[in-house]
C-alpha cells in the first residue's frame, strides 16, 4: 500500500522516505500513554497553534506569562494539554519549569506531557519537512481505523529520576535492559535523553530525526554518509534554525 | 559548535556571527545564502519565499541537496523544542568546548528558559 511520503514531488532517499512513512502512520496508533484518536488530536492542535491569536499576542509580549487569555482550540483536548502544545509549537525558547509544574498542576500526568510534547515536536517536523520539499503541507492526518483500539499500556517508568533538565529523564547508569541499547555508541546526550521517561515514543521519535540527521553526530566530517550539502552546511542550518527558534542549547 | 568543528577539519574559517543575524555574504559558508535564505522560510512559514529558495537551491545545487537541508530544518525544529520542554542543560563538557564561542556570539547575555 502506498504510504504518505511515497507521493512527494521530488525523490526522497530510501531510508528517510521510510522513516518519515513510519513516523506519519505511528500517529494514529496507540503509543504508551495516549491512544489513536488521542494521539491524532494532538497532531491536529499542533497545527491548528499558528492560527491562535493568544499564542501570538504571547509571542509578541516581552514575557509570555504576563499574557491573558485563552487559546483558540480545536475542543478535543483538555485545556492543559491545549497549553503545552501550544507553547511547545509557538514559543519553545521562553518555556519554563514552572510553565512544566503547571501541566502537572493542571491535571497532566508527567507521562502524558512527555509524550504529547513529542507528538507535537513531530507535527512541525513533519511539517517543516513538507513546506520545505513543496509537499502539500499540512500533510493529512493518517486515516484511523475507526476499530476498537488497542489502549495504552500506562506503565510509569521507575528507573526515571527528575534530571538532568526538570523533566524525569532514564540517565544511562539507571536504564534497565529493555532500554540500555538506547545509549549505545556513548549516546547519551542529554538531549537523546530529554523524553526517555516514555521510552517507546522516545524510540520512535529519534528513529525519525536519526534519518533527518544522522545517528552519530560526534562524527567530524560526512564520513561515509550519503549527503548533498556539506557538513559545514548541516551545521550551519541547524545552529541557524536553532538561533531563530531561540534556543542556545 | 559543530559549525566551528567542521570548518577546523576542513580548514575554513567560519564567521559564526552568521548563525544569529543570518548575514551569510562574507561568512565564508558556500552558498550560505542559499541556505539562510531557505531556513529563514521555512522557519517563518513563508510559502511563497520557501517556494523561491527551493527553487534556487534546486537549480544550484540540486534536488537531492534541497532535500538535504529541508531534512535539516526540519530535524532542528525538534532538537530546540526537545531541549527547551525539558529544560535540558549544555552539558559540562560542551560548556567547556564552547564557552568561548558563546562569548564571541553573546549568548550568555541571553535570558533563555530562566525557571
Amino acid at each position: 500500500m502506498a504510504q504518505a511520503f511515497d507521493a512527494a514531488p521530488v525523490f526522497i532517499r530510501a531510508d528517510l522516505r521510510a522513516a518519515l512513512n513510519r513516523a506519519h502512520e505511528h500517529q494514529s496508533e496507540t503509543g504508551d500513554w495516549l491512544d489513536g484518536l488521542q494521539r491524532l488530536a494532538v497532531m491536529a492542535e499542533a497545527r491548528h497553534a499558528w492560527n491562535c491569536e493568544f499564542c501570538q499576542a504571547c509571542k509578541d509580549a516581552l514575557s509570555p506569562y504576563t499574557v491573558s487569555g485563552a487559546h483558540d482550540h480545536l475542543g478535543a483536548l483538555p485545556a492543559s494539554w491545549v497549553d503545552v502544545i501550544h507553547r511547545v509549537v509557538t514559543d519553545p525558547g521562553r518555556l519554563s519549569a514552572r510553565w512544566y509544574a503547571q501541566a502537572k498542576t493542571d491535571g497532566m500526568v508527567e507521562d502524558e506531557i512527555i509524550e504529547v510534547i513529542s507528538i507535537a515536536v513531530q507535527a512541525v517536523v513533519v511539517d517543516c519537512f513538507t513546506a520545505g520539499i513543496g509537499m502539500e503541507t499540512p500533510l493529512p492526518l493518517p486515516a484511523n481505523s475507526g476499530q476498537p483500539q488497542k489502549q495504552p499500556l500506562r506503565q510509569h517508568r521507575t528507573d526515571a529520576k527528575t534530571g538532568p533538565g526538570w523533566a524525569a529523564t532514564i540517565a544511562p547508569e539507571d536504564a534497565g535492559d529493555d532500554f540500555i541499547d538506547f545509549y549505545d555508541n556513548e549516546s547519551h546526550f542529554y538531549i537523546r535523553r530529554s523524553l526517555t521517561l516514555v521510552p517507546g515514543e522516545t524510540r520512535r521519535l529519534w528513529d525519525l530525526l536519526n534519518n533527518l540527521y544522522m545517528e552519530d553526530p560526534r562524527l567530524y566530517e560526512l564520513e561515509g554518509m550519503v549527503r548533498h550539502i556539506s557538513r559545514a552546511q548541516m551545521e550551519f542550518l541547524a545552529a541557524r534554525a536553532s538561533a531563530l527558534l531561540g534556543c542556545y542549547y | 559548535m559543530r559549525l566551528r568543528v567542521s570548518g577546523q577539519q576542513t580548514g575554513n574559517d567560519y564567521d559564526l556571527d552568521l548563525v544569529m543575524g543570518g548575514d551569510v555574504a562574507d561568512s565564508g559558508l558556500p552558498h550560505g545564502g542559499l541556505m539562510n535564505d531557505f531556513v529563514e522560510a521555512v522557519c517563518a512559514r513563508d510559502t511563497d519565499r520557501t517556494a523561491q529558495a527551493r527553487t534556487v537551491i534546486v537549480e544550484t545545487l540540486g534536488e537531492a541537496a534541497m532535500v538535504d537541508a529541508a531534512a535539516m530544518i526540519a530535524a532542528f525544529n525538534a532538537y530546540p523544542r526537545m531541549a527547551d520542554a525539558t529544560g535540558i542543560p549544555l552539558e559540562d563538557g560542551k560548556a567547556i568546548a564552547t564557552l568561548k564561542m558563546r562569548q564571541e556570539l553573546d549568548l550568555e547575555t541571553i535570558n533563555n528558559a530562566a525557571p
